[in-house]
Formats: C-alpha cells, structure tokens, sequence
C-alpha cells in the first residue's frame, strides 16, 4: 500500500482534531500532537527510504488510479511527484517538527491558547510537506499559502507584546506580496500553456518557449526570493524570526524559508524550465542574489545584540550559500562542478536545519530560563547553563563549518565548486564565513565570559526541552562524522534524480 | 471619565427586521451549500452567508446577547468536526487513491441522475462539511473579535 497520502493525511487529521483532544485535557493534546508529530515522521521517514532505495520517482494522483485523462495523452488530474530531494526534504521537515514540537511541550506552557497552537504548527508542518511532494503548480500554490497563513499566525502568537503582532504584520504584507508574484507567475503559465501540471508544463516549454513563459520564472524568482529571504528582500525575515516563539522560529528559519522558497525556487527552476530556457543567465542571477545574501547576512549578524535577531541574521547568511550553490549548479549545469555545487546546497539545506533549529532551541531556552536574548546581559551563561552552552558550541561551530561537524562537508562543497567555476565567488564566500565566525564568536565569548548577576540564579531547562537539543547535538555530530558517505549515498543521487527532468516528465505522462 | 452607557444593541426597527431576516438568511445559505455541486457557490460560500446571519445577530442584538447563544467548546468542536468529516470523506476512496470518488463512481449513494441534488458522489457531503467548518470558523472568529477587542469606546 503506498504511503504517500498519509503524509498529508496524518498531519491534517492531527490539526483538525487538535480543538477535539484539547477538550480532554492538556494532557491528552500534548500527547495527541506529539503522536501525530511522530506518525508523520515515521510516514516521512518510509517515503525517503521508498525512493532513496528504489531512485524511481514516486507518482500518486489525487481522485484516480492514472494522471491522464480519458482519451488524451496528458494529464488533466492533481498529482504529487516525489523525488529523492522532495522525500529528503520531507524527512527533514517532519524531523525538525516533531524536535519542536516536543520542546514545545515544555517551552510554550505558560502560553494560553495552546490548543490554536498546535493545530498551526500541524498545519505548518502539512503545508511544508505538501510542497514538497506536489507534481502540479496550483496545488504547491495552496500549499505554499497553508504554510504562510500558519507562519504568519504563529509569529504574532505571543500577542502580549507588539513586537510579536508588529513582526507578524509585516510578514504577512510582504509574504503575501511575494505569494501575489508567485500566483501571477502562475496565472501566466496556465495562460499560455493550458496546464497546471509541472512535468507537462515542461513538455511545453521545451516545445514553446515563449517569452510569456519567460516573464513567469522572473515572477516565480521574485517571489520566491522574497519568501527565502535573500537579500534586498530579507528585512521581514529580521523581524519575523526573533519575534515568534523559539521553537516555531527553528521551524521558520530552519524549514519554511528552505521548503518555500529555496526548495520551490530549485524545482521550478530544474523540473519546470530545466535546458528550454537560457539556464547559464538564471543561475548567473540566482549567484548575484547568493553572493549579496551571504555578505549582508553575515556582516549584519555580527552587529547584533539580540541573539534571536543574530540567529535570524546568520540564516540570511546560510541562504546566501544554499543560493550560491544552486546558481553555481544551474550556471554550470551538465558539468561536474554543477554537479558539487548542487550537491553542496541540498546538503547545506538539510545541515543548516539541524543546526539553525538547534541555535534557536538553544535561544529558546536562555529566554525560558532567563527571560532575555539580549547578548549584553548575557555574559557568563556557561557556569550555570553548562548543557545549553555546550548544544550552542556544538551549533555555532557546525555553522561556521569546523570539520568534526555536518557544517563542514557541505559547506567544503560549495568552497570547492565555487572555487572551481569562479575563484571570485569563492572568495565571496570565504568573506562570508569570516563574518559568520566574527558573528558566533562573540556569543561565545559572551557565554563563556564572566557571569553577570543576571545569570546568577539560571538554571537548565526541563528535560521536555533538552531531549530535542540532545537529539539535534546527536545528529549534527553523527551526519558530521560520516560526510563522504552520505554525500556519495544521498545527495549526489538527489542531485541526479533533481537533474533529470526528462525522467520527471516521463514518469507521469509515461511515454505517450 | 465618560460615565454614557454603552448600548450594544441597536433599536427596535432592526431588531425586529433582523428577527425576521436571520432566518432567511440561513435558509438560503443552507441551500447554496446544499446545492453546491449543481449552481455557483458551494460549502465556503453557504457557510460564510449562514454565518453572516450570526453578524446581523451580533450588530442587531449586541455582544451580550450573542455571548449568551455562542458556546466556544461546542463551536470549537463542529469546527473540527468540519475538517474531519471532510477528510474522512476524501480517505473513502483510499482504496484506490486519496478523494477518489467512491460514492459516484460505485455508485453507493449520491449516485443519481447528474444535474439532480443526489448526485456527485462525495461533493454534497464535502459542501456540507466545509459549510460547517466555515460557519463555525467564521462564528468563532467574529466572537474572538468583538470580545476581544483591545480599543475602548
């Protein structure tokens, strides 16, 4: 029996029945949300390894057993198209989910309205998985705008404060701005070519591809650049990740500008457009932005003395990589060095949301137990928050990349394709690291420093939120141990399956 | 300090016009949501005119009056039970795939001539379900606004 649908299926029956449970009690809606976290995990986990073990692409259409229809040789129903960097991308997202929402347990207990706050971070998760693994464009629309609306709420939760509600707002302008770009691109699509369907839109565009068509990546690279902060865009992401609770801004920073942007950015770009259009110029465009975001995000997290706000800043700097990346992988597209470049940006997505998740449970857990993220009162913290201190080293120095952790190899990846297609862009990239180190250093220091009074009485957080940094540690040092490996196992085969757009086409219409 | 009393209610003319009209309301939002699958509209829009008969309730008659009518459990509850019945409709057909017609297609029940109110299957119950989500959302959501409200008069 295929498993995909309940990927969908487990998280929205656990949203629509989070209110129901919650009428039994607190009890049973924490465990009610934490079984529904962990079912969908244990779905994710199944549908990556169907792939990952198989490498064919995983078809399912919604309402009928085949995508096309009757007597025509195209597809006129909704599907979803699973890929290995989809299915990747779905572990993750349900991995980094349940992590936060067991911290949840503990860190949100004070808050009222828990119920609502369940039922949106469920529905978070959904919209991230539904991205992921959709094979039509209308339908990665609606699904985009379920993760939005759910992270637009879930910023301005903490509604004690305006800066929560101020954050919130904001999001929401320029999130539905970028959507706005997103569902013109869309709009013009369909106008053109008559179909919603990715694989068949590609077919299309091979065949046609118009200067309509072309208008609408532009839309699709707007919006989508929008939605993953990069750089001219990314003054929300500043404030919307700070201002929302810590464990919904792991998610955000970790997952939701990864999945709806960066993610959504590569498949349009890949699976949608692939070789039809002028593919050198797009990724020339996407490395500018890249290059733009890693200086500016990192140079910015190094003057921060918010910690929530440094964090915030430094994933503006990690995107910066993720993009650089994929503009070296599409620039370069068919070589080698593509080959690394892409390699090293979905290795980078999947590290930078173990480790950024970690860093923002770490905040979460200072602001719990201490009441401020302001890095200036900070000082001394390690004497009596010794594990919290250690899960930030562990965090800080995978994000710079120090070799022992994950950060290393896929950060080492996008060194060495960036060196070997422009030495410019590498250098770029080194400057990058400098100010992500300067930036975390001085967090360090404030940490390891001499304790001030306000961390005189602090003590460690519950084990609700330890468990889910011990994991995150756990992971970043395990996946840091073998990186050769799973980049031979896992990413280079990803990289393969994202490339390969005549096996994403032909997978659905099936030759016909 | 501002000692007027504040009525929330409105006069006798519309309360007695909203007394004659609520019901109308939500008889002809019962029936776009009903008649979902055959003319335009459907469970969104049925649902959001049942609930706009709540809105004329709650301007006409005020937040007290409404308060005593609206159960936030039991509204909370209809609003999940929405959602579920809508999934649960969706997973009938999971045998062959998610929101598979079944009902139609096997023709179980809704399965008559196309065109005539027992007909397409799973599509009326759907209607029906998000016709209930949508109005006991949009109950909610309105009743959260006027208590809630942090502005004073």
């Amino acid at each position: 029996m295929n498993v995909l649908p309940f990927l969908i299926i487990v998280p929205l029956m656990g949203a629509f029945s989070m209110p129901l449970s919650s009428l039994l009690g607190e009890k049973a809606r924490s465990a009610w949300a934490v079984l529904v976290s962990a079912l969908t995990l244990a779905v994710a986990s199944k549908v990556f390894y169907d792939v990952w073990s198989t490498k064919q692409l995983l078809v399912y259409t919604l309402g009928d057993t085949t995508p096309l229809g009757k007597g025509v040789g195209f597809p006129i129903r909704i599907l979803w198209e699973v890929d290995l960097f989809g299915a990747l991308l779905a572990l993750i997202v349900a991995f980094v989910a349940f992590m936060a929402i067991i911290y949840s347990l503990e860190y949100m207990k004070h808050d009222t309205g828990l119920e609502k706050y369940y039922t949106l971070i469920t529905v978070l998760e959904l919209g991230m998985l539904g991205i992921v693994i959709t094979g039509d464009l209308f339908n990665f629309y609606v699904f985009l705008e379920i993760m939005s609306i759910a992270s637009y709420a879930l910023v301005a939760f903490r509604n004690d404060t305006w800066e929560g509600i101020e954050a919130g707002i904001k999001y929401m302008f320029v999130g539905s701005l970028a959507s706005s770009f997103i569902l013109l691109g869309i709009a013009l699509l369909y106008g053109q070519y008559g179909t919603l369907t990715m694989s068949y839109l590609a077919v299309k565009i091979g065949q046609n591809p118009t200067f309509v068509g072309k208008a609408a990546l532009g839309f699709f690279i707007g919006g989508l650049l929008f939605k993953s902060g990069a750089v001219p865009v990314h003054m929300w992401l500043a404030d919307a990740h700070p201002a929302a609770p810590s464990s919904i801004s792991a998610m955000l920073s970790g997952l939701v500008i990864k999945v709806g942007g960066i993610y959504a950015l590569t498949r349009i770009a890949f699976s949608i457009y692939g070789t039809s259009i002028n593919i050198k110029t797009v990724g020339w465009i996407i490395i500018l932005f890249g290059c733009a975001t890693l200086i500016v995000g990192n140079a910015m997290a190094v003057i921060q003395t918010d910690m929530k706000r440094l964090f915030a800043f430094s994933s503006v700097g990690q995107i910066g990589y993720i993009l650089l990346g994929i503009g070296i992988g599409l620039a370069a597209y068919g070589t080698k060095v593509g080959d690394i470049a892409l390699a090293g940006a979905v290795y980078h997505i999947v590290n930078h949301a173990l480790m950024k998740a970690l860093l923002f449970l770490v905040a979460g857990a200072v602001l719990h137990q201490i009441g401020t993220k302001n890095l200036n009162e900070l000082s001394g913290l390690a004497k009596r928050m010794p594990f919290t201190s250690f899960a930030f080293l562990i965090g800080a120095a995978a994000i710079i990349g120090l070799p022992p952790l994950n950060g290393f190899a896929s950060k080492w990846l996008i060194y060495e394709s960036s060196a070997l297609f422009n030495p410019f862009l590498a250098a770029v990239a080194v400057i990058g690291t400098a100010f992500c180190t300067a930036a975390y250093i001085r967090v360090l220091f404030t940490f390891f420093g001499r304790p001030s009074e306000v961390v005189d009485n602090a003590e460690e957080p519950g084990k609700a939120m330890m468990l889910p940094m011990l994991v995150l540690i756990v992971a970043i040092i395990l996946m840091g141990l073998f990186p050769w490996q799973i980049n031979d196992k896992i990413m280079l085969p990803t990289v393969d399956m994202l490339k390969d757009q005549l096996h994403y086409v032909a997978a659905v219409i099936g030759g016909a | 300090m501002n000692h007027r009393s504040v009525r929330s209610d409105m006069g006798l003319i519309v309360k007695t016009t909203a007394r004659a009209t609520i019901p109308l309301i939500g008889i002809f939002g019962a029936y776009i949501v009903s008649h979902g699958h055959l003319t335009p509209g459907g469970g969104f829009q049925g649902g959001a005119t049942i609930a706009g008969a709540g809105v004329l309730f709650l301007i006409a008659f005020g937040l007290e009056e409404a308060k005593k009518r609206y159960d936030h459990h039991a509204y909370s509850a209809l609003e999940s039970l929405g959602g579920l019945v809508f999934l649960g409709i969706a997973m009938l057909g999971l045998s062959v795939a998610f929101f598979y017609n079944m009902l139609w297609r096997k023709g179980i029940a809704f399965a008559g001539k196309p065109g005539t109110l027992l007909s397409a299957g799973y599509l009326p119950i759907m209607n029906l379900a998000v016709g209930l989500k949508v109005f006991a959302g949009l109950i909610s959501a309105m009743m959260a606004i006027s208590m809630y409200r942090r502005w004073k008069e």
